[in-house]
C-alpha cells in the first residue's frame, strides 16, 4: 500500500497539476484568462441564481394545434370533394371527437369519395421512406366517412410546434444573438428558457406572451355595413360559414369591428421584411412591409379584383386597421397604419420578422433572480466556505497534530482544487445549492481521512510498528471508505435525475466532490504519507 | 519537534455499552416516529410555492420597509391571502447600485384562489403584474431582487418527483448494501433512513420552517450522510464478526460500534462546523437547507448507532459462513 512506483507518482502529481491549472482561471481577471491554452481558459459556468437572470418554463398549447390541424383537414377535405371532377354530394363534414365525420349522400357518393379523402393522406415526413400516413380513412357504414389523424403525424405536430416555438422564441428575444440564451424543449409540451443576466423581463415576457399571427383579410362590405348582421355577428362569430367577425383593436379607437372573409393567402409568413418607421404623410408610426414574390403576386391580384373595398390587417385576433383599396397593389410592399408609436411600430416589426408563434405559450413557471441578489449569493458563499473551510482545517490539525494534520488539510485543498477543475472542465453549472454542497463536501472530505487516521491509531495502538500500522490503517480502511462513497454517490446521482434545476446543480457538486475526497484522501495522502515515511523513518507515530 | 494530536483524548477502547441501551433508544424513536407523523397529519408541512405553486417576490425598499403597509396595500388590490414577511439580507449584501443593504428585505407571497384551467395560469402572471404595479403606486419606489411564479401543475409535478427521488434513492442504496452485505444490514439501513427521513420531516412539521425543493436535496443528503455513517459502522461489524468468533452478537455489535466512534464524533464535528457556517452567513435562501442538514448530522449519527446497529439483532443476523463476506483477509 505504502509503495508508489515512480510511473504512479508522476500520474498522482500530474492529475493534480492539471487540475491546479485547470482551477487557476478562476482566480484570475479576464485579461490574464485570455492569454492561457484553449482548455484552461475555461472558468465555472455560474447558475442563473448567481449571476442572475429568468428562468422560465413555457407551456405550448397544443390543443390548439391539434385543433386547427382538425380544422385544416376538413378545409382540405371540402376542397378536395369540390375540385373532383365527379363531384361526390354530401350530407356534412365535421369534427367529431377529435376526427373528422363526413356523411355522404349515397352509398355510391361514399364510395366516390373513399380514393379522394384517402389521396388527401400523406407520407408524414416525405424525406423519409416508408413514412407513416398523416391520416387514416376508415369507412365505418355505407355513409358514413371517417378521417383520423394519425399519432405519428399528432406528434410530428407536436415537434414541429415545439421546434418552430423555439426558433420564433429565440429571434424574438435574443434578434441580435448576443444574450447566451438557453431554450431547449423540457419534456412533452414545454419550452424551457434561460437568460443569463436578464434586466428587461416585463419587455421579454411581452414577447412571449404576443402570437403575432398578421393577416389580410377581405372585407365583406355587404355585411359590415348592415347593423343587423354586424351584431348577429358579434353574438355568434360569423354570419355565413365562410365569413367571420374580427373586433377592432384598442389602438385603433373606434370600437365596433367588421365581418371579413375567413379564407387568405396573405398571412405572416409572407413577409419577406418589416421596419418601424415614421409616418410618412401624417403624425405617428407605420410598420412598413415586404412580401416575398409568390405573395405580392396573390396581393397584387386580390387587390385588384377589389379596387373601392376594404382589406384588414388582422393581428392577434384583432383588426388593426381597415383601409380602402385605391388601386391594385402590386409592388409587394407597403405599410400599415394603426394608430402605433414608433415605438410600438418597432416592436410589431420585430415580433413580425420573428414570425408568429404557431401556438399560445403559458409561462407556468418563472423564476427570476437581480444579478444584485446573485452577487450577493456568491460573496455569502465564499465567505461560508472559507470560514468552513478554515475551521475544518483548523481542527484536523488540533486533532491530528502538525504532520498528520498537515496531511489531511493537503488533501483537503487539493479536494477542492480539484472539484473547481473539474466543475470548469466539464462546463457543468454551479447554483446555490451547489455552493452549499462544495461547503458540505469541506466538512465530509475529511471523513475519509479521519477513517484512515483512526485505523492507523488503532493499529499502533494494538503494538504495530509505524510503517506497519500505516501499511494496514489504509488497506483496511479501503472497504468501509468505497462502500460509504458509493452509497453517497448513489444518493447524488438519483438527485441528479430526478431533481431539476438549482437541485441537479447541488448533485453536481456533492457527486464531484465525492469523487475528489476519495481520490485526494485515498491516493493523494497516501502518497504524502509514504513519501513522509521514507524520509523520516519514525520510530513512533505523532498521531 | 514537539507534535500534539488532541484526538488523543478520546479513549483508545472506550467501551460504552450503546448496545445495552437499545430498548430506550427504541422507545425513544418508535416515540419520536409516532409523534412525526402525528405532526404531519395534524399540521402538515408548510409547503413553499414549489409545491403548492404560487408567486412570491422578494424587494428591497429604501429604508426599512413598512410591514403594516404593505400588507394593508395588498388587502386594498384584492390579494387577501397574500403573506408578508421581513428578512435579513446575507452578510455583505449590495443593492442595485452597489450601496450595502442595511435594513430589512421583505418577502411577499401572494396566493391565487383559482389559478387551474388555461386562463388560470395566464392570470398568474398578470396578478403578479398587478400587484407590483399596485405596490408601487402605493408605497413607493422598491426593487425586485427575485421573482418565483410556480404554476400548480408543475408544482403538482415536482411533489410527485420530490416524493419519487427520496424513494427511489432508498430503494437503490437498499440494493448495493444487500449486494454488499447480508440482507439484515441492507433492511437495517433503509429502516435507519426511513427514520431518519421521518424525524426530518417531524421536525420540519414542528417548526413550521418552509418545505420546499432544496429541503428534498437536503433530506437526499441526510439519507446519503446517515448512510456513510451506518455502512462505515456495519462494516467493523462485518469485520468484529469474524474476529470475534465466540463473542454473543450484542457484544460483537457494541464493539464495532465503540471502535468507530471516535471517527463517528470526528465527522460530525468537521461537517457540523461546515454546516454550522453556511446556516449563519449563508442567507436565507440556504437557513433551510443548512438547517435541515445539521438536523441530519445529529439524527443520521444517532440512528447508524441506536437504531441501525440493534436492528441487526431485531432481524436474527446469523453468525456462520456468510458473515465472511468476499474479503476473509484478517
Amino acid at each position: 500500500m505504502l509503495f508508489f512506483s515512480r510511473s504512479k507518482i508522476l500520474m498522482i502529481l500530474g492529475a493534480v497539476f492539471i487540475g491546479l491549472l485547470l482551477a487557476i482561471p478562476n482566480a484570475l481577471p479576464e485579461k490574464a484568462r485570455e492569454a492561457m491554452p484553449g482548455p484552461f481558459q475555461r472558468t465555472i459556468n455560474l447558475g442563473l441564481d448567481l449571476q442572475g437572470g429568468a428562468h422560465m418554463l413555457l407551456e405550448v398549447d397544443l390543443s390548439s394545434i391539434l385543433d386547427q390541424a382538425l380544422i385544416n383537414e376538413r378545409t382540405a377535405i371540402n376542397d378536395a370533394f369540390r375540385r373532383a371532377e365527379d363531384r361526390p354530394r354530401t350530407e356534412f363534414v365535421r369534427p367529431d371527437e377529435g376526427t373528422i365525420l363526413a356523411r355522404m349522400r349515397t352509398k355510391e357518393d361514399a364510395d366516390k369519395a373513399m380514393p379522394l379523402l384517402q389521396n388527401l393522406s400523406q407520407p408524414v415526413d416525405p424525406t423519409q421512406l416508408n413514412s407513416p400516413k398523416t391520416t387514416r380513412v376508415t369507412r365505418e357504414s355505407d355513409k358514413n366517412i371517417r378521417v383520423t389523424i394519425t399519432d405519428q403525424n399528432i406528434e410530428f405536430i407536436r415537434k414541429q410546434t415545439i421546434e418552430k416555438s423555439i426558433g420564433v422564441l429565440g429571434r424574438r428575444i435574443d434578434p441580435n444573438g448576443n444574450l447566451e440564451l438557453i431554450l431547449a424543449p423540457e419534456g412533452d409540451k414545454r419550452i424551457l428558457l434561460q437568460v443569463p443576466g436578464a434586466q428587461n423581463i416585463d419587455e421579454i415576457k411581452e414577447r412571449i406572451n404576443k402570437s403575432a399571427n398578421l393577416s389580410f383579410h377581405l372585407v365583406n362590405e355587404k355585411d359590415s355595413t348592415n347593423e343587423q348582421a354586424l351584431s348577429v355577428a358579434m353574438e355568434t362569430g360569423r354570419v355565413a360559414t365562410s365569413d367571420k367577425y374580427f373586433p377592432f383593436a384598442e389602438s385603433n379607437g373606434r370600437g365596433g369591428g367588421l365581418i371579413v372573409v375567413e379564407r387568405t393567402r396573405i398571412t405572416g409568413d409572407c413577409l419577406k421584411d418589416s421596419s418601424g418607421g415614421p409616418h410618412p404623410t401624417g403624425p405617428g408610426a407605420v410598420v412598413n412591409f415586404s412580401f416575398n414574390v409568390g405573395c405580392a403576386t396573390e396581393f397584387g391580384r386580390m387587390t385588384a379584383r377589389n379596387i373601392n373595398k376594404r382589406f384588414a390587417v388582422i393581428l392577434d385576433g384583432e383588426i388593426i386597421t381597415a383601409p380602402n383599396i385605391r388601386s391594385a397593389i402590386t409592388g409587394g410592399s407597403g405599410y400599415i397604419e394603426g394608430g402605433f408609436t414608433l415605438e410600438s411600430a418597432r416592436d410589431l416589426s420585430l415580433l413580425l420578422n420573428a414570425g408568429a408563434l404557431p401556438a399560445k405559450l403559458t409561462i407556468v413557471e418563472e423564476r427570476t433572480v437581480d444579478p444584485s441578489l446573485g452577487a450577493d449569493s456568491i460573496r455569502a458563499g465564499k465567505v461560508a466556505s472559507g470560514i468552513g473551510l478554515l475551521g475544518v482545517a483548523l481542527f484536523m490539525w488540533l486533532s491530528y497534530g502538525l504532520r498528520f494534520g498537515t496531511i489531511a488539510n493537503l488533501a483537503l485543498s487539493t479536494n477542492i482544487i480539484l472539484i473547481a477543475a473539474a466543475l470548469s472542465l466539464f462546463g457543468s453549472t454551479l447554483t446555490l445549492p451547489g455552493i452549499a454542497g462544495i461547503i458540505l463536501t469541506i466538512g465530509m472530505a475529511v471523513d475519509a481521512n479521519v477513517l484512515i487516521f483512526e485505523r492507523i491509531r488503532e493499529e499502533t495502538y494494538n503494538g504495530k510498528t509505524p510503517i506497519n500500522a500505516i501499511e494496514t490503517g489504509y488497506k483496511r480502511s479501503m472497504a468501509p471508505i468505497l462502500d460509504a462513497n458509493i452509497t453517497t454517490l448513489i444518493a447524488a446521482i438519483t438527485l441528479y435525475f430526478v431533481g431539476s434545476g438549482p437541485v441537479r446543480g447541488f448533485a453536481v457538486t456533492l457527486a464531484i466532490g465525492i469523487v475528489m475526497s476519495v481520490f485526494t484522501a485515498v491516493i493523494f495522502a497516501r502518497l504524502l504519507t509514504a513519501t513522509w515515511l521514507r524520509g523520516k523513518r519514525p520510530k513512533t507515530l505523532p498521531i | 519537534m514537539k507534535d500534539i494530536s488532541l484526538v488523543r483524548i478520546l479513549p483508545q477502547e472506550p467501551r460504552v455499552p450503546f448496545i445495552n441501551v437499545r430498548m430506550i433508544a427504541a422507545a425513544f424513536s418508535v416515540l419520536a416516529i409516532i409523534a412525526s407523523i402525528f405532526l404531519f397529519t395534524t399540521k402538515g408541512l408548510n409547503y413553499g410555492i414549489d409545491f403548492t405553486g404560487g408567486t412570491v417576490i422578494e424587494i428591497n425598499t429604501n429604508e426599512d420597509p413598512d410591514d403594516e403597509a404593505i400588507r394593508n396595500a395588498l388587502i386594498d388590490m384584492g390579494f387577501n391571502g397574500a403573506t408578508v414577511q421581513g428578512i435579513q439580507p446575507p452578510v455583505g449584501a449590495l443593492d442595485q447600485e452597489g450601496n450595502p443593504i442595511t435594513h430589512r428585505l421583505m418577502r411577499i407571497g401572494l396566493q391565487l384562489a383559482d389559478e387551474t384551467g388555461e386562463e388560470g395560469q395566464g392570470a398568474q402572471q398578470a396578478a403578479l403584474k398587478r400587484a407590483t404595479d399596485g405596490l408601487e403606486e402605493r408605497i413607493g419606489k422598491f426593487y425586485i431582487r427575485n421573482t418565483e411564479v410556480v404554476g400548480s401543475q408543475v408544482s403538482g409535478e415536482l411533489r410527485r418527483k420530490g416524493i419519487m427521488s427520496v424513494a427511489l434513492a432508498l430503494l437503490m442504496v437498499l440494493g448495493y448494501i444487500w449486494f454488499r452485505f447480508e440482507w439484515q444490514f441492507g433492511l437495517g439501513a433503509v429502516f435507519a433512513l426511513a427514520h431518519d427521513v421521518i424525524l426530518t420531516i417531524g421536525v420540519f412539521s414542528l417548526t413550521q420552517i418552509e418545505f420546499n425543493l432544496t429541503i428534498i436535496a437536503a433530506i437526499l443528503t441526510i439519507v446519503g450522510y446517515s448512510l456513510n455513517d451506518t455502512v462505515i459502522v456495519y462494516d467493523r461489524i462485518r469485520e468484529n464478526l469474524r474476529k470475534f468468533k465466540k463473542k454473543p452478537l450484542p457484544e460483537v455489535l457494541n464493539i464495532a460500534i465503540n471502535d468507530t466512534l471516535s471517527r463517528t464524533i470526528l465527522t460530525s464535528l468537521t461537517t457540523l462546523l461546515a454546516l454550522v457556517a453556511l446556516y449563519v452567513l449563508g442567507g436565507s435562501a440556504l437557513k433551510g437547507f443548512s438547517f435541515a442538514m445539521i438536523w441530519g448530522v445529529f439524527v443520521g449519527t444517532y440512528s447508524s448507532i441506536f437504531v441501525a446497529s440493534p436492528l441487526l439483532l431485531a432481524l436474527k443476523l446469523k453468525r456462520g459462513a456468510n458473515t465472511g463476506g468476499e474479503r476473509a483477509e484478517v
